[in-house]
């Protein structure tokens, strides 16, 4: 390295330096606490405070733990609902949206409020609706003779949960049509010259030309949906009978309720393993059906 | 033209957010006179229970704080226990939180809070100068690490109209309609004479319904479980006695239908809304504290009106008669016992690693002065912890039935929150266990064994633990 680039090394460091600070001190410093913490009894209070190193046991405990399966069980029968539902009804809105048709802004705007809404308020306003006497649902329901269910009772909570998460799904509806926009417009004409009709030219050109951005979009909802938290909390506080009991719920529980740091740790690298290999899963598959052109 | 608009748009929303940064950003945070120690305390409470313990921050301020050169400056805050146990880590903790009973235990074990014994004893508050029940909840490991601001003893609420309306089915099963149960099969035999359904088989008014109570876990008390292990804190949640008790709330699922009761249950307000069952006469009976007088004069007062206006029934002969509703102690179990209750209490405590511990006792010390602990548990209606409560505390409080709660407070039955370091999991995992039996998803032994080989196993290590720390010297 000449004299020149080392000064515009150091140049560009000191550029970004207070991210690489930001990044340091609150991300990868802490993330690698959290692991030796994983393998030790600590709760920050006296005489706690000093971690003491008790090897796999927390592990151990975590495996026997219950409440550890049944978080597990409920995030992924919670994933398997709102992922492929989140997916499926952003994009065919986004479609929808991507259509050249009057007042097209504001029903894109309309899509997108509700992910405007802070998650509080958006509990409340779905508590309301999912009440079983005084609740929007149920009113319907009642007017047309069909019974109705108990939405948070323990059998319908979660579909519940799933089918309200679609609620919000705006900002992937944006990323959606921003890969929309770079579907090539000759692609589709020569394919409409060829004779393909509108669902030929959308299977056969548009979702191959858009699978990156489906692919971007299932990374995040891996993520986003295996870590949710604030909604459940606020609606159901986990129950009936742990029923809505999610995987992150049972890590706040243990690391901000009962200050277990060390098996919260535990619990954290278990969730983060697991969220990596559903997205190396993803990456393994994405060689088959991912298109970059 | 069109440009126009859009600027006066523009114009009109940045004016907008000018006028909220300017006005938004006032705080009426109380300003501490200089050269007074300022004593930060935290309170969970919000509405009328906030405004009551304002009126003592206040009164101190004004009168004990001048002269003692003290400021208390008092902050609700939510969410209490959590953020109480983060700021005491990281080493900024309030120097007073006004926690629940059941953070006392936990606290005291994980070494957040700090023994009040000395200080107590420098304020003469000692042992006798308590309700037993009370002393005990404060206490962990032989120390005082808390003291009581407000406490709750729990009884059983009862709708007299509701009685009177269902006086033939209860005189029907050999039941007096004006007069509450006195043991716990009579108790389920009111309910049932009392429930009814609608044509779709929903209830449409319950006797009782178990899951409302905010004091499942705590219901063993009244089948003569201890609940943990008095000696040593261990969990016995899977005794015979707790085993009966969660028997008993599954027998309503059972007799009313599981799904049944907990369409009940969710369709039903909160507890403080105007929808609260009890409240819009949909539940005759509850397990409730004093407090319940307030939120009923609040959320409907014609309950508590039924002869004159509030302010006009001191001049009754019985200012009782102006009541739909009356307290009396919740039925035990176990025959010839007699006013079990439950006392909760809300919890003044120091944090560890607070700056200003002796100003911070001066105000708790207040607080639990005879006339000023009067003051403020007749503002919250509440029952008193101390020893001793005056004629006029009785008989200006808000609660006509105020003496049932000081009577089982006092009586040897009263039983508070057990005292467990770990018993905030406790808590929850009997919570759930009361869901699980009443879905009938679960027999009340296979729950309770459950909880107990999860909490015992939790109780074991947090022991072990702690004896690896002591002969590790590592704390």
């Amino acid at each position: 390295m000449t004299r020149e680039e080392r000064r515009n090394f150091l140049k560009g460091m000191a550029f970004v330096s207070p991210w690489l600070v930001g990044f340091a001190a609150f991300t990868a410093v802490p993330i690698a606490m959290s692991f030796y913490y994983s393998f030790c009894d600590f709760s920050l209070t006296i005489p706690r405070r000093v971690p003491l190193w008790i090897g796999l046991e927390n592990y151990r405990v975590l495996f026997h733990d219950i409440i550890f399966w049944k978080s597990l069980r409920n995030t992924l029968y919670y994933s398997s609902m709102a992922l492929p539902a989140g997916m499926l009804v952003s994009l065919g809105l986004a479609l929808m949206l991507n259509a050249n048709v009057r007042s097209q802004t504001i029903y894109r705007t309309i899509i997108f409020l509700p992910s405007l809404v802070p998650p509080f308020a958006s509990a409340m306003i779905w508590l309301w609706m999912f009440n079983p006497s005084m609740g929007l649902f149920n009113f319907l329901l009642d007017k047309i003779h069909l019974p109705a269910p108990d939405w948070l009772g323990e059998r319908l909570a979660m579909p519940s949960l799933a089918f309200m998460s679609v609620w919000s799904v705006g900002n992937t509806v944006v990323i959606y049509l921003a890969g929309l926009q770079d579907v090539p417009r000759e692609l589709l004409e020569a394919a409409e010259i060829d004779g393909a009709g509108p669902w030929h030219r959308l299977f056969a050109v548009t979702l191959p030309v858009l699978t990156p951005v489906i692919f971007f979009n299932l990374i995040m909802a891996i993520i986003g949906t295996f870590s949710i938290l604030t909604v459940p909390y606020i609606m159901t506080s986990g129950g009936p009978a742990k029923a809505t009991y999610f995987y992150t719920m049972f890590s706040f529980d243990q690391g901000m309720v009962y200050l277990h740091m060390g098996y919260a740790s535990a619990i954290a690298w278990i969730q983060l393993l697991i969220t990596l290999f559903c997205t190396v899963l993803a990456f393994w598959s994405a060689k088959k059906w991912v298109y970059y052109g | 033209m069109k440009k126009k608009i859009k600027f006066a748009i523009y114009a009109l929303l940045g004016a907008t957010a000018i006028v909220f940064l300017i006005l938004g950003s006032k705080q009426n945070k109380p300003v501490a006179p200089a050269d007074f120690t300022v004593v930060e305390y935290w309170e969970k409470w919000n509405g009328p229970e906030f405004l009551a313990m304002n009126q003592i921050v206040d009164d101190f301020n004004n009168s004990v704080g001048k002269e003692k050169k003290i400021f208390v400056r008092f902050t609700s805050m939510s969410q209490i226990d959590q953020k109480t146990l983060i700021s005491t880590a990281a080493g900024v903790p309030p120097d007073i939180a006004g926690t629940w009973d059941q953070q006392v235990a936990q606290y005291a074990a994980i070494g957040a809070a700090m023994p009040l014994d000395e200080l107590a004893k420098e304020h003469g508050i000692t042992e006798d100068y308590y309700l037993p029940v009370f002393w005990k909840g404060c206490s962990y490991n032989g120390h005082l690490y808390a003291l009581v601001s407000t406490p709750g003893t729990i009884a059983l609420i009862y709708n007299k109209q509701i009685f009177q309306q269902c006086a033939p089915k209860l005189r029907e099963a050999g039941l007096d309609p004006n007069s509450a149960p006195r043991t716990l099969q009579e108790f389920d035999r009111y309910a049932e004479a009392i429930d009814s359904h609608d044509k779709d088989g929903n209830i449409d008014r319950s006797g009782y319904v178990p899951l409302r109570s905010w004091y499942i876990p705590q219901l063993g008390y009244w089948f003569g479980a201890d609940i943990v292990n008095p000696k040593t804190g261990r969990p016995e949640l899977d005794s015979p006695a707790m085993v009966q008790a969660f028997g008993w709330v599954q027998s309503f699922a059972k007799r009313l239908g599981p799904r049944a009761l907990m369409d009940f249950q969710n369709s039903m307000g909160n507890f403080d809304s105007p929808q609260n069952p009890f409240l819009v006469g949909k539940e005759a009976m509850d397990q409730q504290g004093p407090w319940m007088a307030n939120y009923i004069r609040n959320n409907k007062p014609s309950l508590s009106e039924l002869l004159v206006p509030t302010d006009k029934e001191w001049q009754l002969p019985d200012r009782k008669a102006n009541y739909a509703w009356a307290f009396a102690p919740f039925p035990s179990a176990v025959p010839g016992q007699t006013l079990v209750s439950y006392n909760s209490f809300d919890a003044l405590l120091i944090p560890s690693g607070a700056r200003h511990p002796k100003e911070a006792f001066e105000f708790i010390a207040y607080v639990n002065r005879q006339d000023v602990s009067e003051k403020l548990n007749i503002l919250q209606c509440k029952n008193c912890q101390l020893a001793h409560v005056t004629a006029n505390f009785l008989n200006h409080h808000p609660n006509p039935y105020i003496e049932v709660f000081q009577q089982l407070a006092a009586s040897p039955n009263a039983q508070c929150v057990p005292v467990c370091p770990i018993w905030a999991e406790v808590y929850n995992e009997l919570i759930d266990t009361g869901q699980a039996v009443s879905l009938e998803a679960i027999t009340p032994q296979d729950a309770l064994k459950q909880a107990q080989t999860r909490m015992a196993e939790r109780f074991d290590r947090f022991k072990r633990i702690e004896m690896q720390r002591e002969e590790l010297n590592i704390n």
